[in-house]
């Protein structure tokens, strides 16, 4: 042992940023992030850790190094499923390695990992060229990672389960001269994204085990909520898209349906035609908790 | 004078509860003496884990063992994270809550990993504190495993056994003794495992631990993703004479086979301590894929102290 043993703080700070290291424990021991704390060469490195009968000092780190990026390369391979089929295995670990060094675990759980992967893949993308024809496919893979991890939220977030949903049929119960004031309260998972490709098709392939091809662009209004503890999606057109958006806005249903005949090309006899059935569909997918009226629950 | 498991009570042979077993457990109710869980995988959740584990705790004990409260960082203890583990204590009346001797993380970081301490006073000193203010957060015992490790450091002065024997004398702390750990480490670090064994505070330990590891020649990884060796099954004999019985898990996290080889494998333990041999019904349930054997080829390397929840989406 050293003649007086070092703090702890200073030997966990200088293991960490060694075993964290991307070049390996002997690029980490030789890395300034662990040589601020201490001060030791490759060579001299039994000064810090102990060999075994079997194992040099270097070997013996190296079991920590290697796990560090496997294991979570791994949770990020679980999680990402249809990404990892997209690109190919070597590829997406390439940028799961590149991700957590981008942005290294700050939280006590796992599912807390991928919170940035996304936007990792957003900031690292090389920009897109606008002479070159065809689909933008680094914006398709984008697409799969940011629906792929708002899986991970919604499975794990709350849910319609409890059966504090709005059932069919309330919404019937309110007074039509009080429509127009009534707010729907959206569950918590409920989730409205746009993607440029039909990126849930793809996902829904993958997760069934199937080997699809990468699809078309197509514009994609989705819309992801949770039943019996699965996540679900569905794709709408743009003014049940808008008219659900300016919902969870917290537009009461005058104001929203304003929103939606502003701001698309629908006339009103067209999206009252419609609604009535919305509403249906969006009760049976428990997409919402309750409806207030001037505040006060009515469901 | 402490009591025998520091009162908690024998509640026999158990298994870890994982994802892929949670339509079996409550389609057949296997004969399970009791189910451990992993606490992250639960704290957070609203969704299908928290359900299934709420039938389950109606059903079946439930102990909690966490991979994440790093007792021996020099970061902060995380308040929020011990408060969410109590909530989920109370919920699923867990009848003690466990985690390791290790540190995950430091500088605000987690790597995911239960990284061994330099065992010296003052590391002795620090987690000692730090373990008295999360009994008194918890308001109960908390039980610390002896964890599985790959390195040595140069700074230590006492071997593991002598950290684990006074941390339990000043903290009254209870021990999950992980028999396949000490095993594993004994490998690692050229010590004698039957002298570990008889060496720490019996009277402490309120749980033992079993899994199977990968021996890779130069060195052992706890990788649990098979069956318990048969030298591993002989301390645990020994562990169970020293201490008189203690409530006995089986953990398996990689490559899980199907329940009913799961559950065969800690019914192993019986002859070892003298218990009854299976009923004909525990028999009828394992003797399926009793003979299955993991893929060798297949084996990870890597150790698994957390296991991450995947999400079901149509």
């Amino acid at each position: 042992m050293s003649e007086t043993p070092r703090k702890l703080g200073q030997v966990q700070q200088w293991m960490q940023a060694v075993i964290m290291h991307p070049d390996g424990v002997v690029g980490g021991i030789e890395s300034t992030a662990a040589q601020t704390h201490i001060d030791v060469s490759v060579n001299d490195i039994e000064q810090v850790i102990k060999r075994s009968q079997a194992q040099n000092s270097i070997e013996r780190l190296q079991v920590y190094g290697n796990a560090y990026f496997a294991r979570l390369v791994e949770v990020l391979r679980d999680e990402f499923p249809a990404l990892q089929h997209a690109i190919g295995e070597e590829a997406f670990d390439g940028f799961a390695f590149g991700y957590l060094q981008a942005y290294p675990s700050h939280s006590y759980t796992l599912a807390d990992l991928s919170r940035n992967f996304s936007q990792y893949l957003r900031e690292t993308r090389p920009p897109a060229d606008a002479e070159e024809e065809g689909p933008d496919w680094i914006e398709f893979l984008i697409d799969l990672a940011a629906l792929e991890r708002t899986y991970s939220e919604v499975f794990s977030g709350p849910g319609p389960e409890a059966g504090d949903h709005l059932k069919p049929g309330e919404l019937q119960e309110i007074p039509p001269e009080r429509w127009a004031d009534a707010t729907l309260i959206p569950m918590p998972c409920l989730r409205l994204m746009k993607f440029g490709f039909p990126v849930h098709e793809y996902a829904t392939a993958v997760r069934q085990g199937g080997d699809p091809h990468p699809p078309d662009p197509q514009e994609t209004n989705l819309v992801i909520g949770r039943r019996d503890f699965v996540v679900r999606r569905k794709a709408v057109g743009r003014v049940e898209f808008e008219m659900l958006s300016a919902i969870v806005d917290g537009l009461a249903l005058g104001d929203a349906i304003q929103r939606v005949l502003e701001q698309t090309d629908v006339e009103f006899e067209a999206l009252a035609a419609e609604i009535g059935e919305w509403f249906k569909t969006w009760a049976a997918a428990q997409f919402f908790r309750a409806v207030e009226v001037g505040g006060a629950d009515v469901s | 004078m402490l009591e025998p498991r520091l009162g908690h009570p024998n509640i026999g042979l158990g298994l870890g509860l994982r994802t892929v077993h949670y339509q079996h457990i409550l389609q057949h109710e296997p004969k399970v003496d009791w189910f451990e869980i992993i606490s992250e995988n639960y704290m957070d959740t609203e969704g299908r884990p928290r359900y299934v584990l709420e039938q389950i705790a109606e059903r079946y004990p439930i102990v909690m063992h966490g991979v994440s409260m790093s007792i021996g960082s020099t970061d902060p203890l995380d308040f929020d994270y011990l408060q969410k583990l109590k909530r989920l204590a109370a919920t699923v009346g867990a009848l003690w809550i466990s985690d390791h001797i290790c540190w995950t993380g430091v500088a605000s970081l987690n790597a995911h990993d239960l990284l061994p301490l330099p065992y010296n006073e003052a590391t002795l000193k620090h987690t000692i504190d730090r373990v008295r203010i999360v009994q008194d957060v918890l308001e109960r015992t908390l039980v610390l495993e002896n964890p599985s490790s790959y390195v040595t450091f140069a700074d230590s002065t006492m071997p593991e056994s002598e950290f684990v024997n006074r941390l339990a004398a000043e903290t009254d702390c209870g021990l999950l003794l992980d028999v396949n750990n000490v095993y594993v480490s004994s490998v690692n670090h050229d010590f004698d495992p039957v002298e570990y064994l008889e060496s720490v505070p019996h009277k402490n330990v309120v749980q033992f631990h079993l899994a199977g590891h990968t021996n890779l020649g130069t060195h052992c990884i706890d990788t649990h993703d098979g069956h318990v060796i048969d030298p591993v099954w002989e301390l645990y004999r020994l562990a169970h004479r020293l201490t008189g019985g203690v409530s006995t898990l089986l953990e398996w996290d990689a490559k899980i086979p199907e329940f009913p080889v799961v559950h065969a494998e800690v019914l192993k333990a019986k002859p070892f301590i003298g218990a009854e041999t299976e009923s004909a019904a525990d028999v009828a349930e394992t003797v399926t894929d009793s003979e299955q054997k993991p893929d060798e080829a297949a084996t990870t390397t890597v150790p698994h102290p957390a296991a991450y929840v995947v999400a079901e989406a149509e």
